[in-house]
């Protein structure tokens, strides 16, 4: 394993010498995000929400949006491609709450200091 | 406004020298004089030229405001007063009446009660918001404070010790993340590199913005520096060894999952609490600011805390 004998193609997170991905800079972000939204767009179209927890989520995912998603892989850290991908089964459900609270007439009141865990 | 004053010199004068001699009811009617200044002087005319045509009435009143005018001295006024006291225009009760009818209230005075009820209420919702501001400020000193932030020894983005001392006189800005944060770290040093713009602008150089890494095995120095120059050149980065970022992250209450022993080569992510702190200059904790402030918000709730400051804060003498 040389130093980029791993990644010998530019375009992704660069790894060091210990095979460990460098901090990402601003224009890394936003090619992992563009790759993330171009695969989340993929999955939308069929109709596939989770495509990380479970084997048949993971086949779909990979029948529907292969190429996409290796485009994902390529792009961002393997920690932020499984991060990315729980989210979105995360955020839907959010949001599906949300609704279902709403349509039995209850109210989401915004926290004033919201209790929030980051990545 | 002078001729004003020099009127109800004269006026007062009138009543001194009235008072003595006439029935309470009269000099009631002088006082009344000078709050309605205008009545009485149309009342001069009226009663010199008797029987003439409102046209010559209005004329002879002009006449009779031009000859006060020039009679500018105090003994001018105090000669007009005293000859045009208006109290014998007041002869019948209905005219009493109509003329207390209107009362005090004229338009000086609606203005000036109009100007002292907003200037007091501007005035108490002010300090409202200051004393409000004061008291979550205060809540963090003395007895029962918060115990969030603390002492603690590490190093800055250019390899240099960086201790809780070197932020003493000057307000802090405190983030806790990793460089390598997939989304929210990010927007949040982004809108970290707007507060503090927005903040020095409007008080100066008065704050430090700190990002103290939670992931010490990754984020070197140098990495740090790279990383938040990104951002804004400002934003100074903290790490250190793992223990001493482990007591930091205590000092203030952070919670975050970096694993303790890392094998080379890990691809990870750490999960943290993501606050501002803001730190007063004595070291104390004021408020924490979570991601639901816009960077507007958060700044003027910290440009308001600074300027309620009353203590020197040092400007640009450690960090220039």
């Amino acid at each position: 394993m040389g130093w980029f004998s791993s990644s010998s193609d530019d375009s992704g997170p660069k790894k060091t010498a210990d095979g460990a991905f460098v901090a990402p800079t601003k224009s890394t972000r936003q090619k992992c995000y563009e790759s993330r939204d171009a695969f989340f767009e993929c999955l939308d179209r069929n109709n596939i929400l989770d495509s990380v927890n479970s084997k048949k989520g993971r086949d779909a995912a990979t029948k529907a949006c292969g190429p996409a998603d290796q485009a994902f892989e390529k792009n961002c850290a393997h920690s932020w491609v499984e991060y990315f991908k729980k989210q979105r089964v995360v955020n839907y459900q959010k949001e599906q709450t949300i609704k279902k609270i709403e349509a039995e007439g209850g109210e989401i009141m915004p926290p004033q200091l919201p209790v929030g865990n980051g990545r | 406004m002078s001729s004003t004053c020099n009127c109800i010199a004269g006026a007062a004068r009138a009543i001194k020298v009235a008072s003595p001699i006439h029935l309470p009811v009269q000099s009631a009617a002088a006082r009344r004089t000078f709050a309605t200044i205008n009545s009485s002087r149309a009342s001069i005319p009226s009663r010199a030229i008797v029987g003439n045509s409102a046209q010559c009435t209005f004329k002879a009143e002009q006449n009779a405001l031009e000859g006060a005018r020039r009679t500018n001295g105090a003994q001018g006024q105090l000669r007009t007063f005293s000859s045009s006291s208006p109290r014998h225009a007041l002869k019948t009760i209905q005219q009493v009446r109509a003329r207390n009818k209107s009362g005090p209230f004229n338009l000086t005075a609606a203005i000036l009660f109009v100007a002292t009820a907003s200037g007091l209420y501007a005035y108490f919702t002010y300090e409202k918001e200051r004393v409000a501001r004061q008291r979550i400020a205060n809540q963090t000193k003395g007895v029962g404070k918060p115990k969030v932030g603390g002492s603690f020894d590490l190093v800055d983005h250019n390899g240099n010790q960086f201790t809780h001392e070197d932020l003493l006189g000057r307000y802090a800005l405190v983030y806790f993340g990793f460089s390598h944060c997939p989304d929210i770290c990010p927007d949040e040093l982004d809108k970290m590199a707007l507060m503090y713009d927005k903040v020095k602008e409007q008080c100066g150089d008065v704050m430090v913005p700190l990002m103290i890494t939670c992931d010490p095995a990754r984020d070197t120095p140098e990495v740090l520096k790279e990383y938040l120059a990104e951002f804004h050149p400002a934003i100074l980065g903290l790490t250190g060894t793992y223990e001493n970022v482990k007591q930091t992250c205590k000092e203030y209450r952070v919670y975050f999952s970096t694993p303790s022993t890392v094998k080379p080569g890990q691809d990870y992510l750490v999960d943290h609490s993501i606050y501002f702190y803001l730190m007063d200059p004595e070291g104390d904790f004021v408020e924490a600011i979570g991601r639901n402030f816009t960077a507007d918000q958060a700044a003027r709730v910290i440009s308001d805390h600074i300027k309620d400051w009353e203590k020197p804060l040092k400007k640009k003498d450690r960090w220039a």
